[in-house]
C-alpha cells in the first residue's frame, strides 16, 4: 500500500478511545495490545494503517526475514550474526514500522513459519522459513476478527504475543526467534465471543461504534469525501497534526522510563483489582503500565489518580467477563461504578 | 535460516527470579519438590489466567544447578548415568568428554508436531549421506532439565500421552521411519493449565505426580507486594536480579543439597501407612496418589535439610498429590445412588461471585431452590439483578429464568453409534479437511494435503540409491505422507427445546433451560457450533440458527417465554432442516441433535396424531442415521408417567438422559468409565 491511500490518524472522527489505546500501545509495546470491540465500517483498520505512517520509522538490517535491530548485535538473527562476524558490520536500512495482517484463513505454517520446501528439495537442506509472527517482529500485528480465527491459530499466536518469543516445534523444525509486537484484533461480538483466556492476553479492549450524532457523521462523511476527492491536498492538510503527534509520540517514549507511580497511585490499582473481582494479576501490572504511560503522553512524571481511572476503564471490562455467557458490556458497566466510588 | 536453533530477544532473557516470588508458596514448594526428585511425575499449575504460572516454571529452571554432562551429546548425558545410544556407542570406543552444562529448560509449544516431539529421522543426514541418523527431539533434549508445557489442556491427546509416558518411565522408545531408538528422558514435567478452557482427561489429569491451585492473592497487601516486585523488575531487571541474588543462592543451595540428601531420606512404616489411607480418605483411584505422596514427601523433608520425614511433609505432599485426585463423598466401591454427587473440584464450573455454587450442585434431585420464576423477558444482564416478585396467579404465557448451570457429564458418540457415555473425546476430532493443527501424518499414496517433512524424510534414506538430476531429493510415490490435523471443532449442535405450557408446571422449563444452558456452557468449552430451536403454541421457530456465539444463544434462552401446546413434530422437523443445511456446508461437521421436551406432543404437523407423528419422524431421522441424537426428558416424575421421551430417543437411535441424569458424574466413576 502507498502512503497516498493512506487516510491520516488525526482526521479520524471522533473514536477517542480507540485512538488513545492505540497510541499506548505504541508509547509503551508492553502494555500487551489492544482487542478493538464493534461493528464493521468503524475506522478499526484504517486506525491502524494510519497510525504506522505516523511512527518514525525503525532501523533494520537490510533483507532479514527478523528485521533484526543492527544496534542490538546481542540480539541477531544467526544469519545477521554470522554477517556482522565475517564483515565486522551490517548493512542497514532506515524503514516504516511494518503493520503485518494475519487473515482469518491463515494456516499454522504460515503463522508460525514451517520448513523452506525449495531448500529441502534442491539442496536437501532443512531450512526454516519465517512466518507472519517473524514478519511482525517491531511491528504492528493486526488481525481482523480475531474471533473468528481458527483456536490452535489463536492460541499459538496468543502464546508468541505474551512471551515475546516464537517458538517453533513443528514439520522438523526446531527453532525459536523474538517476535515482540503491538497485537491490534478486532472483533464484532455478535459473531462470537473470544474465550475469556484470550481475553486477558489483550492488554486493552475498547468498544467502538459508528458516530451517533448527526454532526459527527456528517463529518465523517465530509472528510471522507474530501480525502477521496484528492488524497494528497488532504493528507497535506492534516500534516501538521499528524506531525505534532508523532512528536509527542517520541517524547513520550522518552520520558516514560522516568514516569513514578506513587505507592497510593498503586494501592489504587490493586484496589480497583480486587474490588472488580478479576482473575490473576494481569489487570494490575496493566493498569500500571496505561497509567504510567498515560501520564507521559501528557508529559507528566507522576502517574495519579485520574490516569488510573482512566487505565481502569481501558484495562479492566474484558477481564471481568468471568462466565463464558456474561458480556463484556456488563463489566463495563460494573467497571463504571467502581470507578464512581472510588 | 538453519531449522535449528534461534535467537530470543535480549528484553526477555532477564528471568524473574523465584525467590521474589510472592504469595505463592504452596506453587514454590511443588515445583522445589519436584526438581528434587523428578520421578514424583511433574506438577501441574492449575489456575486462573495471570498468576505467574510460567514465571514460576521459568524461574525453577533458573535455579537448577549446573551438572556434568557428555560433551557435544544432545540429551546431555550424564556420564555416570543412563546413557543415550550415541553416548553408550562412544564410551564402548573410549572415554567420554565431559562438560558443566546448564540444566535445559524446553517449552513445547502448542503447536508442536509429534515428530519434533518424539524425534525422527535426521534429514540432512540421510540424504547428504545416507545414513539413518537421530534428530533427537524435545524428550530427549529436555532430558534432565524441565519440560514446560504451557496450557496442557490446549494440547493434542496424543503428545500429552507421550509426553506422560516418557515423564513417569524416564525413558522413552522411538519406532519410526526405520529408527529403533531408546534413550532416557528424565526431566521435570511442568504444566499448566486454565481449568475454564475445558479439563484435561481424568487419565492424564492422574499422571501428573503433583498439582497445585494457583489463585491470585486476595489480601491487598500481598497483591501490592507482587505489584511493586514486578513493577521493579520491569524497571531494571539487572539491578532487581542482583538485590535477589543472595536469596536465589540461599534456595539454589538448599535445592542442591536436598538433592544430595533424597536417596538417605526414609519414611517411617506408620507415615507410609498414612499416605495409604490419605489416598483412601480421598477416594483417589489407582496408586500414583500414595507414590507421589511419599516421594514428594520425602524432597520435603530433604529440602527441610531432614532425613527423617514427617507427618507435616507427608500432609503437605498429600495435600499436592491429592489435589487433582480428591473425590468427595463416599469411597469408590460404593455404587452412588441417584443423589447428585458433589465433586471435590469444581472444573469448567463459571463462578460468580453473587451466587451459590454449592447450591447449584444440589439442586439437582430436590426441585431447584435458586433461580426465580419472571414474567419479563430479561435482557442478557446476569449481573445479579433483582428478579420480580412472582406473578398473581398464572398467565398463559411465562418466562421462566434458568436454573444455574451445571457441569455436562461428557457426551461422547462413537462412530459405530454404539450408544456411550464414558469419557468421550468431543472435542477433538480427525478433521479431513485442510484447517485444524497438523499433529501427524500417515503414509498415503495420494496425499490430499501433503505433509512435507514426514514425507522428505520417507524419501531421505533412499536418495544414494535413486538418480538425482539436478535436485537433491528424489521423491516416490510411496515416500508421500499425508498430514493428521485435529481440529477442536467439530460438532453442530441444535438444541431444540419444549417450551409449551407441559413444561411450565412445577418449574420444569426453569430446570429444562438449567440443563439447557449447561449444554451450551459444555458447547462453548468443545467449540461447537450451536443453534436454539423452540417449539410452543402452534408450531417451531429457530431462535437462532448455527453460530459460534454462545453468548446470543444464552440471551434468547433466558427471554425464552413458555406457553402454548406442544407442536413436537414441526420442532423436530426444523431442527432436522436447520442441520442438513449445516452439513450441506460443512460435510465435516459433526451434526447433534438434542431434543428437550417431556414428548407429550398435541399439535399435529401434518394432521395426523401429533404423538404418533412425531414417533414415526423421528424413526425416519434415526433410520437415516446421519444425526446424532440425545434425547433429554423433561417429564415429571411421578406415578403417571408417560415414557414418550424415551420412546423417541429409541427411534431416533440415539441418547436417553433424564435432566438430573445430564450432570457430570463424578470423576472417579469417570476414570472407571474410560478404563473399562
Amino acid at each position: 500500500m502507498n502512503d497516498r491511500s493512506i487516510y491520516p490518524f488525526p482526521a479520524i472522527v471522533g473514536q477517542e478511545e480507540m485512538k488513545t489505546a492505540l497510541l499506548l500501545n505504541v508509547v509503551n509495546p508492553r502494555i500487551g495490545g489492544v482487542l478493538v470491540r464493534g461493528e464493521k465500517g468503524t475506522a478499526k483498520s484504517t486506525a491502524v494503517r494510519a497510525l504506522a505512517e505516523l511512527l518514525p520509522g525503525i532501523e533494520v538490517a537490510a533483507g532479514c526475514p527478523f528485521s533484526c535491530d543492527p544496534a542490538r548485535p546481542d540480539a541477531l538473527c544467526p544469519d545477521c550474526a554470522r554477517t556482522l562476524a565475517e564483515q565486522g558490520s551490517l548493512p542497514s536500512e532506515t524503514r516504516r514500522i511494518r503493520v503485518t495482517e494475519l487473515p482469518v484463513g491463515a494456516t499454522e505454517d504460515r503463522v508460525l513459519g514451517t520448513l523452506d520446501l525449495e531448500r529441502a528439495i534442491r539442496q536437501g537442506e532443512r531450512r526454516f522459513e519465517p512466518g507472519l509472527l517473524a514478519a511482525a517482529h517491531r511491528g504492528i500485528l493486526y488481525v481482523d476478527e480475531v474471533n473468528l480465527l481458527e483456536d490452535h491459530i489463536v492460541d499459538v499466536l496468543l502464546d508468541a504475543a505474551a512471551m515475546g518469543v516464537n517458538t517453533v516445534e513443528r514439520e522438523g523444525v526446531s527453532f525459536t526467534h523474538a517476535a515482540e509486537f503491538v497485537l491490534v484484533g478486532t472483533m464484532n461480538p455478535e459473531e462470537g465471543e473470544l474465550r475469556p483466556q484470550l481475553l486477558d492476553r489483550f492488554g486493552l479492549c475498547v468498544e467502538v461504534r459508528g458516530a451517533d450524532q448527526v454532526e459527527a457523521r456528517l463529518e465523517v462523511v465530509t472528510r471522507h469525501a474530501a480525502f477521496e476527492a484528492g488524497p494528497e491536498t488532504f493528507r497535506a492538510q492534516w500534516s501538521q497534526a499528524g506531525q505534532d503527534l508523532a512528536r509527542s509520540v517520541v517524547a513520550a517514549r522518552e520520558l516514560l522510563p522516568a514516569v513514578r507511580v506513587p505507592e497510593g497511585v498503586l494501592r489504587q490499582v490493586v484496589q480497583l483489582a480486587l474490588d472488580s473481582g478479576v482473575d490473576g494479576h494481569r489487570a494490575d501490572l496493566v493498569m500500571v503500565k496505561t497509567a504510567r504511560t498515560l501520564a507521559a503522553l501528557d508529559g507528566r512524571r507522576e502517574a495519579g489518580r485520574e490516569d488510573v481511572r482512566r487505565a481502569a476503564a481501558l484495562a479492566l471490562p474484558h477481564r471481568m467477563r468471568r462466565k463464558p455467557f456474561q458480556q463484556v458490556a456488563a463489566g463495563r458497566g460494573k467497571v463504571e461504578q467502581l470507578l464512581a466510588r472510588a | 535460516m538453519r531449522a535449528e536453533g534461534g535467537f530470543p530477544s535480549p528484553a526477555r532473557r532477564r528471568i524473574f527470579p523465584l525467590a521474589a516470588l510472592a504469595g505463592q508458596e504452596r506453587m514454590v514448594a511443588a515445583l522445589l519438590a519436584c526438581a528434587v526428585c523428578p520421578e514424583i511425575g511433574g506438577v501441574l499449575l492449575r489456575g486462573e489466567k495471570g498468576t505467574a504460572k510460567s514465571t514460576a516454571a521459568r524461574g525453577l529452571a533458573a535455579l537448577l544447578p549446573a551438572h556434568q554432562a557428555v560433551s557435544g551429546c544432545a540429551l546431555g548425558c550424564d556420564p555416570q548415568g543412563e546413557l543415550c545410544p550415541r553416548c553408550r556407542e562412544r564410551a564402548a570406543a573410549g572415554a567420554l568428554p565431559v562438560e558443566e552444562r546448564r540444566p535445559a529448560f524446553v517449552n513445547l509449544p502448542l503447536g508442536a508436531t509429534e515428530d519434533r516431539v518424539a524425534g525422527s529421522l535426521d534429514l540432512e543426514q540421510a540424504i547428504r549421506h545416507g545414513a539413518r541418523a537421530f534428530q533427537p527431539g524435545l524428550l530427549a533434549r529436555a532430558h534432565r532439565g524441565v519440560l514446560y508445557v504451557d496450557e496442557v489442556n490446549l494440547l493434542s491427546d496424543h503428545l500429552v500421552d507421550l509426553v506422560l509416558d516418557a515423564a513417569s518411565s524416564g525413558m522413552f522408545s522411538l519406532e519410526r521411519e526405520g529408527l529403533s531408538i531408546r534413550h532416557p528422558a528424565r526431566f521435570t514435567l511442568i504444566g499448566t493449565m486454565n481449568p475454564e478452557e475445558g479439563e484435561l482427561r481424568p487419565q492424564l489429569l492422574d499422571r501428573f505426580g503433583l498439582c497445585v491451585e494457583v489463585a491470585a492473592p486476595g489480601d491487598l497487601g500481598q497483591r501490592l507486594e507482587v505489584l511493586r516486585r514486578r513493577e521493579a523488575f520491569e524497571a531494571d531487571p539487572e539491578e532487581f536480579s542482583r538485590a535477589w541474588g543472595p536469596a536465589q543462592a540461599v534456595l539454589a543451595a538448599r535445592l542442591e543439597r536436598a538433592r544430595a540428601l533424597l536417596p538417605a531420606v526414609a519414611l517411617a512404616d506408620d507415615l507410609l501407612r498414612l499416605c495409604a489411607e490419605l489416598a483412601q480418605e480421598a477416594c483417589a483411584a489407582g496408586h500414583r496418589a500414595e507414590l507421589a505422596m511419599e516421594r514428594a514427601a520425602r524432597a520435603l523433608a530433604a529440602l527441610d535439610g531432614r532425613l527423617a520425614v514427617s507427618e507435616e511433609d507427608v500432609r503437605e505432599a498429600a495435600e499436592l498429590a491429592l489435589a487433582h485426585r480428591r473425590r468427595m463423598g463416599r469411597p469408590p466401591e460404593q455404587e452412588e445412588p441417584d443423589e447428585p454427587e458433589q465433586n471435590g473440584q469444581e472444573p469448567e464450573e463459571p463462578e460468580d461471585s453473587g451466587q451459590d455454587q454449592g447450591q447449584a450442585e444440589d439442586q439437582a434431585a430436590a426441585p431447584p431452590p435458586s433461580g426465580q420464576d419472571r414474567q419479563e423477558p430479561e435482557p442478557g444482564d446476569q449481573d445479579g439483578e433483582e428478579a420480580q416478585p412472582p406473578p398473581p396467579g398464572r398467565p398463559a404465557e411465562q418466562v421462566f429464568a434458568p436454573d444455574e448451570p451445571f457441569q455436562v457429564r461428557p457426551i461422547a458418540f462413537r462412530q459405530d453409534r454404539r450408544p456411550r457415555l464414558g469419557s468421550g473425546r468431543r472435542s477433538r476430532s480427525r478433521t479431513r479437511s485442510r484447517s485444524g493443527s497438523y499433529v501427524k501424518s500417515r503414509q498415503s499414496e495420494q496425499p490430499t494435503d501433503l505433509a512435507l517433512d514426514a514425507t522428505l524424510r520417507a524419501a531421505a534414506p533412499f536418495q544414494n540409491r535413486r538418480s538425482r538430476a539436478g535436485v537433491a531429493v528424489v521423491i516416490e510415490r510411496r515416500d508421500l505422507r499425508q498430514r493428521i490435523r485435529e481440529k477442536r471443532m467439530g460438532h453442530v449442535v441444535i438444541l431444540a427445546v419444549d417450551a409449551s405450557g407441559s413444561m411450565g408446571a412445577g418449574r420444569r422449563m426453569a430446570a429444562a433451560k438449567g440443563a439447557v444452558l449447561s449444554l451450551l456452557l459444555d458447547a462453548y468449552q468443545k467449540r461447537d457450533k450451536v443453534g436454539l430451536v423452540a417449539f410452543r403454541g402452534e408450531g417451531a421457530q429457530v431462535l437462532l440458527p448455527p453460530t459460534g456465539s454462545v453468548e446470543r444463544a444464552s440471551v434468547l434462552l433466558e427471554e425464552l417465554p413458555t406457553g402454548g401446546r406442544t407442536p413436537l413434530t414441526h420442532g423436530l422437523a426444523l431442527s432436522y432442516e436447520l442441520l442438513d443445511r449445516e452439513l450441506r456446508r460443512n460435510p465435516d461437521a459433526l451434526p447433534l441433535l438434542v431434543l428437550i421436551s417431556d414428548g407429550r406432543a398435541n399439535v399435529s404437523l401434518h394432521g395426523g396424531k401429533p404423538v404418533a407423528e412425531a414417533l414415526d419422524l423421528a424413526a425416519d431421522i434415526g433410520r437415516e442415521g446421519r444425526l446424532r441424537c440425545l434425547v433429554v426428558d423433561a417429564e415429571e416424575g411421578g406415578l403417571v408417567r408417560f415414557g414418550l421421551a424415551r420412546q423417541l430417543a429409541e427411534r431416533l437411535g440415539g441418547q436417553y438422559s433424564e435432566l438430573n441424569g445430564l450432570r457430570a458424574p463424578s470423576l472417579v466413576r469417570a476414570v472407571r468409565e474410560a478404563l473399562a
